[in-house]
């Protein structure tokens, strides 16, 4: 995972610190280097979020608009990246539906990046359907939690930024990802191709495994 | 004796492990533990896969890119990067104030100069028509033409009421006809 505020490879090697300090001293590059280094990430979180691509580039907007504002106010010793997540949740949760639009699912997204994915039909066709179960059964989960999973698996944050992103101590959101994941296998244990196996009574631990009530029956006599 | 089965709790480890950046040494510990606890044994297993199938589902929608520049951000701040502080607005508001008490005062001063006051008028009596009738008519006699007298030039009729008399000589130097102030609903 990479850490917070360190440069991406193949970008600007500065890190989030020297970035706001220099877009602070009002160099234009700075900024523009902080916008390419997150807007991909706040997109994600905002389709997935939203379900609406037009929306999620407003937010994109909106997030580094805000950003810009706040340069003065923003301690640069903090990490930058869950406070840009943080405005991106806040601006994606109060942005409202719009109408007559068709909005998209985590899976409808899932598909449109595999267009391009190469492999047999068949193995492509099957990957895909997996993704589509784990993607629906992520859906399917209450907001709190969903969103969660999401800032991990889908932004790679960690447990310490997605609290920070989150507002709440560590330990709740521990205990919301691990309600997420008890959830999803249980939810995900009904389709064995995915791997997950289903719970099993505890035989081999030494636990007495609950066992049905069978009584005796009696034989009537005629 | 333990009558009830409890739930180990550490069964909560196995799951935020896989997302947490544990050290070598926790995670040994994680591993010690669910080698004795086959509840977090069975956990840990449900958590590696759950956490399998998570990323290898999230994979393709982390590789999702948006072709946004920089410039879409600089024009929404567009507007406001051209304000600068409170003193450089004050001249301009001065002015827009002005603009607009000069327009509060032409509308007033039109719309004043418009309306019409409602002057005091006296309340008219409802006209008869018997009245309207006889003023109408030439006088032919002498009766008549005192009549129509009264029903045209009541003004003067009040005067001649009036019960102050000039001396002999004056204006009214004959006898006086008495005219009959009260108004009557049919002719004599």
């Amino acid at each position: 995972m990479k850490p917070a505020g360190k440069a991406e490879a193949g970008g600007d090697l500065r890190t989030d610190r020297d970035l706001v300090y220099a877009a602070r001293d009002g160099v234009i590059e700075a900024f523009d280097a902080l916008f390419y280094r997150y807007r991909d990430g706040i997109f994600r979180l905002g389709l997935a979020i939203t379900k609406d691509p037009s929306a999620a580039e407003e937010i994109v907007v909106d997030t580094f608009a805000r950003a810009h504002r706040a340069l003065a106010r923003l301690e640069p010793n903090d990490s930058l990246r869950p406070w840009l997540y943080r405005v991106a949740v806040n601006l994606s949760y109060n942005r409202r539906p719009r109408k007559n639009v068709v909005l998209s699912s985590l899976e409808d997204a899932a598909d449109e990046a595999l267009a391009n994915e190469e492999g047999s039909p068949p193995h492509v066709a099957e990957q895909a359907e997996l993704r589509r179960l784990v993607l629906g059964a992520v859906d399917e989960l209450g907001p709190k939690h969903r969103l969660v999973v999401m800032l991990h698996y889908l932004n790679g944050l960690n447990l310490t930024e997605i609290a920070e992103v989150v507002d709440c101590p560590i330990g709740t959101v521990k205990s919301r990802l691990h309600y997420a994941l008890r959830r999803l296998r249980t939810h995900l244990a009904a389709h064995p191709e995915l791997g997950i196996e289903p719970r099993r009574p505890l035989l081999a631990t030494g636990l007495r495994a609950r066992r049905p009530i069978t009584a005796p029956v009696p034989i009537e006599d005629e | 004796m333990r009558l009830f089965a409890r739930g180990c709790g550490l069964s909560q480890l196995p799951y935020t492990a896989t997302a947490e950046d544990l050290s070598i040494r926790d995670r040994l510990e994680i591993e010690t533990h669910a080698a004795s606890c086959p509840e977090c044994s069975a956990a840990l297993r449900d958590a590696h896969s759950v956490d399998f199938a998570l990323r290898r589902a999230f994979a393709p929608l982390r590789e999702q890119r948006v072709m946004l520049a920089p410039g879409r951000v600089r024009l929404a701040l567009g507007s406001r990067s051209v304000e600068r502080s409170t003193l450089f607005r004050l001249p301009r508001v001065f002015g827009r104030l002005a603009e607009v008490s000069v327009m509060v005062g032409v509308t007033l001063f039109v719309i004043g100069g418009s309306v019409e006051y409602p002057q005091s008028v006296a309340p008219q009596e409802p006209r008869s028509v018997i009245h309207e009738y006889f003023r109408r008519q030439q006088p032919t006699d002498e009766i008549d033409y005192f009549r129509w007298l009264r029903l045209t030039h009541t003004d003067e009729a009040k005067t001649v009421n009036e019960p102050v008399r000039f001396p002999v000589g004056g204006r009214y130097d004959y006898d006086l006809v008495e005219f009959v102030q009260v108004p009557t609903a049919s002719p004599r």
